[in-house]
């Protein structure tokens, strides 16, 4: 689709053709030859992004393939700086990635046509299921049989992939193409790099937040049954886990609108490793001091925490909280609780990534989008220090540690491009693309799966003029950002095979949850085997880089 | 396995007296030795060039492929020379014993292999061999014992399923109306992957709060409608699944049985005076029993393998209720790609199928009329 | 036929009341068929529904189109199959396409040459000793059924190896090959029951009549034997229509199938009911129309049997 197809461009024509005709002149000088027209391109920035924020509107239904295509013919500026037309033309290469619910490669695909009609390269895509992924990831690593040049990976996978030597290291063209320096403060290095070598245009931020209903925790009558049930504290949004637990005791039984209401949703059931995240999430304002970076292993031994008593204590509070929430909790993932219990209007708390907010007001799969509100996760009024074995107040009140969950996804180039400049150069620039400035703009403003990741996506005027609402997003993209550059953030380990390690507790925990052991007994053997894991991955290696991971 | 060739026996009446003169067969030998000798050679070219022993060689392996195609061809067409009509017999074994060996033979000795290895994927040293250590660590994991229990329920499970099929296999070859219509509708839950029926009956026929299922459940006056959420009812719950799967199998080969049985058994045992029961307890089960106990055999032997459901719909849960030795062996091989123990895993398990099996086989003997 | 003929039966036990007895037992039958019949359908129908409706529709468990929700494409529109969306490019339409093919010409492919390998071993199996080396007839059909049982997880690194060796990663001819080998055990032993329950006195005719080995198979036992060759061929295509898990493995841009795109339709983002029972339903037609077609053959295969 050419971009003189749309109306509302030949409004816009001058103005943008003068701004590409000048990086395009700049560009023949010398490829940073651009920075002279900084402040024109800057202009034409802010017009671009309000136009695909445009794109198809916020409300008007989820985008479609039109749409990634016009989003991504009118995000081709920056290649257009720095690749002639046709440059590419023959080079073949291979993309492995998810089809998450026809996004992801599907997405990419969108955006990538018009750069392959510029370009002239042809890329064909692997598309995987979520479940497939790391399996299929490993199994091509150990045999030999990587038959891919770009590769969409989470953080988590940086271990197995950067660590053996497979990915390409990043050129400064495309640093300064992606803006680098634009990412939040938690997906700086080390994040994206291993050994001290840039790897990855990062395309998307995780982070668990804290989404509640607004409704629940305003009505009236539940402030005066609550205040009739004999608590001392005001009626609302809790703010340490001592809180979620009592409200979500008290909630047990109580109608709202008719209908049953429950408090907190927990996540028990095995998720394929990412079920481990929601305890996680209870558990970091307990186990992650802020003297202390490490929260799951001990930096210099690899020896589990898991089994520590700030552990326990968030298994036994899931212990706890289960009889009060839905009958059939015991069989819900996150996937369940996320969309098809809070989003469809059961429960009143739960922790999950950013896709929640996301999706609650701009799809429609949703029944809850005006209620819902967005904080950072709850805190404790003690956290455990695992130095002295105690439990310690704060003088500054209750402990907060946001769970930085999974670090987001990123497009990685395989090291196997590396023999040929013109597939390097091709693949590296397919990548930039992706991970463009204004384009990843695009992707966090609409259900992409993606969330904000930049600094620069935290303009909410931009968000507002898209179509969203003002108090809405604010709320969300607070609670977010302040996760993100929260100063006790709970970082997770990028080690190899850290999904192992979650797989396995998962295991042992959903025994725990069924009642057949108690919560010490659980983690005792969740620590056992995660002892046996990493002597059989390799201790000192994982020492060594469990601590490059946290940056010690 | 050149050397040593299939020997067919006349297995009835007709005498194989077709024997091949022996020039014929000087040919047929001739054939297959030149046959196989060209074979090796483009085996040895591969492997010297794989070795770097030597640069000229194919890029790839599939030569020996088609070199295997070839040799298999030419001894085939040396068995009719050298050996006549009986050539002709073991014509009809020969190819899918040749695929068959083919396919699984590399494949299986590297499986077994993986499995004395102590190998992680995520391992820097890559694998390390381990002898029996897998074996030991299996003793003591108490998943893969609880596993093996639910695969007890899931087995016996299966006479559940084998009595449901039969009743309706009666009832389609029974005089009714509209029995195309029938027999479509009753063959369809087949078609369904188990990634769909774990996804649309699983986690949304049998959805705790908007499930149809649940829904009539409570009308019915079954308040607390969770399908999954005991340990008794998510086993249950899985079972149903994959019966209602599994099921028009059972049927259609039951179907396919009763089709074959001659009327007239049927119609003397009317005249006898047999009343239904007593006809299908005395005439139509036992000549249906052959075919029974097929069915029977392979429905366990699929059953034995249940992983797709459990994974989408429980994933082992609750507490390990659910769990198959299949969907673990899953997890520990594709999630924690703990490849060598997983395999150890799975390879124990087929031994202890084919014990099984064994008996089964030995058992049923008695029943089934022998082969010959 | 033989059921109704019974009524008039002068030795039945309770003539005094034949005929309510009979009603009853023909409403009985009945009742059983539509009980079963709505077990079958009910789930089917929730799946095709689905694909119709939004989220809150779904949610809310309606059940009845235009009575309880209103049909919307949706399902088929995520996919580009819907009518307003059929004409435009649609990125999830061609990926549809092309595994659709894919999964067509791979089911198909394999349960042909599975059933010619198995039918022809089944017969052999079926008619003649053989020997080789310590095995027997039944340590060769064992051997075959040994296929079956290896659990698939056994398998997936040394296919892995293997294929790449061989340079048959990600195609069609390689697919083809594995999932020969996973369902012809169940070929070979559904047709050598079939060949088993054929009387040996017809081959015995057909040599008296001066056909060969090969021709009495081919002319006089293989047409008897079609309502088992349908039934093997309808698992077999139903097997490897469904085979999800070296699909996923041993695939990656030419020879990909269906299966993985309906376990694709969930994710980080929930579950999008819609477009997995679009993409359930689709997947499922095909079969269903190779039910309906095959169906007859069972029973013409067996009138043939019958006929003799």
């Amino acid at each position: 689709m050419k971009q003189q197809d749309y109306d509302w461009l030949s409004a816009l024509r001058p103005n943008r053709r003068t701004v590409l005709k000048g990086a395009a002149s700049a560009a023949a000088l010398g490829t940073s030859g651009a920075l002279g027209t900084f402040s024109e391109i800057a202009l034409a920035q802010n017009n671009l992004r309000a136009q695909i924020g445009q794109i198809p509107g916020v409300g008007k239904g989820s985008p479609t393939d039109a749409d990634w295509q016009k989003v991504g013919e009118l995000c081709l500026g920056p290649t257009k700086a720095s690749i002639k037309e046709g440059e590419f033309k023959g080079v073949e290469l291979s993309f492995m990635g998810l089809n998450n619910q026809n996004l992801h490669n599907l997405l990419f695909r969108g955006f990538l046509k018009p750069w392959e009609a510029y370009t002239g390269a042809k890329i064909s895509w692997i598309d995987l299921a979520q479940a497939d992924y790391n399996p299929r990831l490993q199994q091509a690593i150990a045999t030999g049989t990587v038959d891919f040049d770009i590769l969409e990976m989470g953080a988590p996978f940086e271990g197995d992939v950067c660590g053996k030597g497979l990915a390409s290291e990043m050129p400064d063209w495309v640093k300064k193409q992606i803006d680098i320096d634009d990412y939040v403060d938690y997906l700086k290095p080390p994040v994206g790099t291993w050994n001290g070598k840039t790897y990855r245009v990062t395309i998307d931020g995780d982070c668990h937040n804290f989404n509640y209903r607004t409704d629940v925790f305003s009505d009236p009558a539940l402030a005066k049954a609550w205040k009739d049930a004999g608590n001392t504290g005001e009626w609302g949004v809790p703010k340490t886990w001592q809180q979620v637990q009592a409200v979500t005791k008290f909630l047990k039984g109580k109608k709202f609108k008719n209908q049953n209401v429950y408090g907190y949703l927990d996540a028990p059931k095995p998720w394929g490793g990412f079920g481990f995240y929601f305890l996680g999430s209870r558990a970091s304002a307990y186990a992650k001091h802020p003297d202390d970076k490490a929260w799951l292993f001990d930096i210099d031994t690899m020896k589990p925490r898991i089994n520590n008593p700030a552990w326990v204590r968030a298994i036994q509070d899931v212990i706890d909280a289960l009889p009060s929430e839905p009958a059939d909790q015991l069989n819900a993932d996150p996937n369940t609780t996320g969309f098809q219990q809070f989003l469809a209007g059961i429960g009143s708390m739960i922790p999950w990534w950013g896709d929640i907010g996301q999706v609650a007001k701009a799809s429609d799969t949703s029944v809850i989008g005006d209620v819902v509100g967005f904080d950072i996760l709850p805190g404790s009024d003690d956290v455990y220090n695992s130095k002295t074995g105690q439990w310690d107040k704060l003088p500054s009140g209750p402990s907060h540690a946001p769970n930085c969950a999974y670090l987001g996804w990123g497009i990685y180039v395989m090291a196997r491009v590396n023999g040929d400049e013109k597939k390097h150069k091709a693949a590296w620039s397919a990548a930039a693309h992706l991970g463009g400035k204004d384009l990843s703009f695009w992707m966090v403003l609409y259900p992409s799966g993606f969330q904000a990741h930049r600094t620069s996506h935290f303009q909410y005027d931009e968000w507002v003029a898209a179509g969203y609402d003002k108090k809405y997003i604010t709320s969300y993209l607070n609670s977010q950002l302040a996760s993100y550059n929260h100063p006790n953030r709970a970082v997770e380990p990028r080690i190899p095979g850290i999904f192992q390690y979650y797989s396995i507790a998962e295991d042992e925990l959903t025994k725990i949850f069924a009642g057949k052991v108690d919560a010490q007994t659980g983690a005792n053997n969740i620590a056992a085997a995660w002892e046996k894991l990493t002597d059989q991955i390799g201790r000192e290696r994982q020492i060594g880089l469990y601590k490059a991971s946290l940056g010690v | 396995m050149q050397n040593s060739a299939p020997v067919s026996d006349d297995a009835h009446h007709q005498p194989a007296t077709k024997r091949a003169p022996g020039s014929r067969k000087a040919a047929g030998r001739a054939l297959v030795l030149l046959a196989s000798l060209g074979f090796l050679l483009v085996a040895l070219i591969q492997v010297l060039h794989t070795t770097g022993t030597m640069t000229a060689g194919f890029s790839d392996w599939r030569p020996i492929l088609i070199a295997y195609l070839v040799w298999a061809v030419a001894f085939g067409a040396g068995q009719i020379l050298t050996r006549g009509e009986r050539g002709h017999r073991a014509l009809f074994l020969l190819p899918a014993v040749f695929f068959t060996v083919a396919v699984v033979i590399f494949p299986t000795i590297f499986g077994l292999y993986i499995a004395s290895l102590d190998w992680n994927l995520s391992s820097i040293e890559g694998p390390r061999f381990s002898g029996f250590d897998n074996l030991k660590g299996m003793l003591n994991d108490t998943y893969y014992w609880n596993a093996l229990g639910n695969m007890v329920f899931y087995t016996v499970a299966v006479l559940g399923e084998y009595a449901i099929a039969f009743g309706l296999a009666l009832l389609l070859s029974a005089e009714i109306r509209a029995r195309k219509l029938f027999r479509v509708v009753f063959l369809l839950p087949m078609m369904l992957s188990p990634v769909a029926v774990s996804w649309m009956i699983g986690k949304s026929l049998l959805e705790y709060r908007f499930g149809p299922a649940a829904t009539l459940a409570r009308y019915l006056g079954w308040d607390n409608p969770a399908f999954f959420a005991s340990p008794w009812m998510a086993r249950f719950s899985i079972q149903a699944m994959d019966a209602w799967v599994s099921i028009p199998f059972i049927m259609i080969i039951l179907l396919a049985g009763l089709q074959a049985m001659p009327k007239e058994v049927q119609e003397a045992a009317k005249v006898d005076g047999a009343n239904g029961w007593q006809s299908f307890w005395h005439v139509t089960f036992p000549i249906m029993l052959p075919v029974s106990i097929t069915v029977l055999i392979i429905r366990i032997i699929f059953k034995l393998k249940l992983a797709d459901i459990v994974i989408n719909v429980t994933a082992g849960g609750p507490g390990g209720a659910t769990d198959t030795v299949s969907s673990f062996i899953y997890r520990v091989y594709r999630d924690r790609s703990n490849v060598g123990y997983g395999t150890a895993l799975a390879m124990v398990y087929l031994l202890l199928i084919i014990v099984l099996l064994t008996l089964m086989l030995r058992a049923s003997k008695r029943w089934t009329q022998k082969v010959v | 036929m033989a059921i109704s003929t019974v009524a008039p039966n002068p030795i039945r036990k309770r003539p005094a009341a034949p005929r309510a007895r009979r009603m009853l037992g023909r409403a009985l039958i009945y009742a059983a068929l539509l009980l079963w019949t709505f077990i079958c359908l009910f789930p089917i129908y929730w799946t095709v529904t689905t694909s119709f409706k939004s989220a809150v529709d779904v949610t809310q468990a309606h059940l009845i189109p235009w009575v309880d929700f209103q049909p919307d494409w949706k399902g088929w529109r995520s996919l580009g199959l819907s009518p307003d969306t059929l004409f435009g490019t649609s990125t999830a339409r061609s990926e549809f396409m092309n595994r659709f093919v894919n999964s067509i010409i791979t089911s198909v492919g394999a349960s042909i040459l599975a059933l010619i390998l198995g039918s022809l071993a089944a017969y052999g199996l079926s008619r003649f000793r053989y020997k080789f080396a310590w095995m027997r007839n039944d340590d060769i059909l064992f051997f075959f059924m040994s296929q079956l049982i290896l659990p698939p997880v056994v398998l997936a690194l040394p296919f892995l190896v293997l294929y790449k060796a061989l340079a048959l990663l990600d195609t069609t001819f390689g697919l083809i090959l594995l999932y020969t080998l996973t369902v012809l055990p169940i070929v070979i032993w559904i047709m050598r029951d079939q060949f088993n329950a054929i009387p040996i006195e017809l081959d015995e005719a057909a040599f008296v009549d001066g056909l060969s080995t090969w021709g009495a198979f081919l002319r006089i036992i293989l047409p008897l034997a079609v309502p088992g060759m349908v039934a093997a061929f309808i698992l077999s295509l139903v097997l490897c229509w469904n085979e999800y898990f070296f699909a996923a493995l041993l695939t990656s841009t030419d020879a990909k199938t269906l299966p993985v795109m309906v376990a694709s339709q969930t994710g980080s983002q929930g579950i999008n009911w819609w477009s997995m029972a679009a993409l359930s339903t689709a997947a499922i037609a095909p079969l269903v129309v190779v039910g309906i077609f095959l169906e007859r053959y069972i029973v013409s295969g067996l009138t043939t049997g019958a006929g003799k």
